[in-house]
């Protein structure tokens, strides 16, 4: 299938690499097809294209490779609908956002994919996390708009 | 809003599957037992909305703004000795 993106411009996307999100994503709701797309220029990060809108997009990134001492607990109860026994099955990763100042990681709500499957879940990890872990890299002017 | 009167160990019934159960009253807080269907996310109402927030403000994010994030990621993977375990990868 063929859509267009506002950041990636027309892309093609084989029906057989989309991965749906029967819940939706919180904020996000009307979205529940995705494609995993790889950065053109840094092979540290993903981005987790709508296949529905064309202007939502979201930056991932495999959390470890940036917090390398993140354990990530999710109760059984949050991927029981992945169909996923343990995280190894698994591929998890998180959200990139900014405050303004620093980009940032969703470490609290970090999305676990079911590869096999092709079905996916932003889960809330258990336990004291950040849902805004600052790392060392300032985010330039952040457009205001959507 | 529909209010209900509730004792320990009493429970609400939402639709024909949802089953909310008083498990505990301790001076202003209330334990609750929630059984619903797997597909129906539970949250805490302030952490949903939060992570609501979060990924709003996150689908804002364009790609030049995320520059920083190569640096970094080279100058982790030259730290070595601790290895971060990737995730398969596309």
């Amino acid at each position: 299938m063929r859509i267009n993106t506002s950041r990636f411009g027309r892309i093609d996307i084989d029906a057989a690499d989309i991965i749906s999100f029967p819940s939706g994503l919180p904020g996000l709701e009307g979205c529940r097809e995705w494609a995993l797309l790889a950065d053109a220029t840094n092979d540290a990060l993903g981005w987790l294209q709508s296949t529905t809108q064309g202007d939502i997009a979201l930056a991932v990134v495999s959390p470890r490779r940036f917090v390398p001492d993140y354990q990530v607990r999710i109760p059984r109860s949050e991927l029981t609908p992945l169909a996923i026994a343990d995280l190894r099955q698994a591929q998890v990763v998180v959200i990139v956002g900014s405050n303004g100042r620093t980009l940032t990681l969703n470490l609290k709500a970090p999305i676990v994919i079911n590869l096999e499957a092709r079905t996916g879940r932003q889960v809330v990890a258990s336990g004291e996390l950040p849902m805004q872990y600052e790392l060392p890299c300032a985010t330039p002017g952040l457009k205001k708009s959507a | 809003m529909l209010v209900l009167s509730r004792q320990r160990d009493e429970s609400i019934m939402i639709g024909d599957n949802i089953v909310v159960t008083i498990v505990d009253i301790r001076g202003d807080k209330v334990r609750l037992g929630i059984n619903a269907p797997s597909e129906i996310p539970v949250h805490r109402q302030e952490v949903y909305e939060a992570i609501q927030r979060e990924n709003l403000r996150a689908a804002r994010l364009e790609p030049g703004d995320t520059e920083g994030l190569g640096r970094l990621a080279d100058r982790a993977a030259a730290q070595g000795p601790k290895k971060p375990t990737d995730g398969p990868r596309r």
